[in-house]
């Protein structure tokens, strides 16, 4: 249950963001989460507009999209994305598709990167920038 | 009239983590201190194979206790006579770098070899979360039920020494300690994995000499 903390992290840095900007308002907000992290995306969204309310977010529309797995083989080499589709989730870290090999590294796929905003400004503010 | 913009962001929340945990081993390797982030399940046996290493072992040592609330674990290592800081997550459900940071500048760091960070007793949130140590001991026991590594991949892939506990108990528990070992390197195949009893102090000086290893490589 870390989905508190991290959509607290996701709230503080746009809201460190927005007001950079001269925002008035946020629209959007988009997240990519990684498939490899053990946060649930339904917890997180749940928890952004929670934490969003009587902020700057308030009322804003969170994105949330999914960073694919990536691996590397120690034994083969390979070094990809992986399609998991169909399997277990951990699957692809038990197995590399190439080789069936149990050597693997995660390359991608642990992050929770807050990606880009979608702000409002107020005309004077738009010009200056 | 207003204008809509989008700005960039591009900020991982995971790697700010990463970063502050590179700066904890920074302040640790100054210091010359090495750190064991111990983690694993609640009453598998985290805080009594610590109690043990400190009596067992020679080196300085000092304990970070994280928990939701830490004055239960902190007091029992204080009885050994090292330094301890506990640190309470309260409603966090695993330690992070920045919690920890702040746990090293409260211990005499210049006169530990060992440092034992006690993770808050969890299979899952932790693994998000590296604090900075220079291994992570994961500790399991039986009594979990012999499923625990498949239900919990993650923990094991990056574990770099796994202990299964009450290892004394598995058959009254009807757990199969070999699947155990088994289904870790499956996960991990190159990781240590220990039996251990800490009633019977089986497993115990492999313990001991595994992470010796660790600090002379």
């Amino acid at each position: 249950m870390h989905e508190l903390s991290m959509a607290d992290a996701i709230v503080k840095t746009v809201i460190d963001a927005a007001e950079k900007n001269d925002a008035i308002e946020v629209l959007e907000v988009t997240v990519e989460i990684g498939k490899m992290t053990l946060l649930n995306p339904e917890q997180i969204k749940f928890m952004l507009d929670v934490l969003s309310e009587d902020t700057i977010l308030a009322g804003a529309t969170f994105i949330l999209e999914e960073i694919p797995i990536e691996i590397e083989c120690g034994s083969c080499g390979y070094k990809g994305e992986i399609d998991s589709e169909g399997l277990d989730e951990y699957t692809p870290i038990l197995i590399c598709p190439k080789c069936e090999g149990h050597e693997i590294s995660i390359i991608a796929g642990r992050e929770c990167n807050v990606k880009n905003i979608k702000i409002e400004k107020s005309d004077e503010d738009a010009q200056d920038s | 009239m207003h204008k809509i913009a989008e700005v960039e962001i591009q900020h991982d929340i995971m790697l700010a983590n990463r970063k502050l945990a590179k700066k904890n081993q920074k302040i640790l390797d100054k210091d010359e201190v090495f750190a064991v982030d111990v983690l694993g399940a609640i009453g598998s046996g985290k805080t009594s194979l610590i109690e043990r290493l400190i009596q067992e072992m020679e080196q300085p040592m000092a304990v970070i206790a994280g928990d939701v609330i830490s004055k239960f674990d902190a007091g029992r290592f204080e009885k050994y006579d090292v330094p301890v800081v506990g640190l309470n997550t309260g409603k966090e459900c695993h330690l992070d770098a920045h919690l920890v940071e702040h746990a090293l500048h409260d211990l005499p760091l210049a006169d530990v070899d060992i440092l034992f960070i006690e993770n808050v007793g969890n299979l899952i949130c932790p693994v998000d979360f590296d604090l900075g140590s220079h291994i992570r001991m994961v500790v399991i026991s039986v009594s979990e039920g012999d499923d625990t590594v498949e239900k919990h991949p993650l923990i094991f892939k990056d574990a770099d020494l796994v202990v299964i506990n009450k290892v004394d108990i598995a058959e009254a528990v009807g757990a199969d300690q070999d699947k155990m070992v088994d289904d870790v390197k499956i996960l991990n195949p190159d990781v240590q994995v220990i039996k251990t009893s800490l009633k019977t102090g089986q497993g115990l000086k492999e313990i001991i000499e595994a992470i010796e290893k660790f600090m002379n490589e």
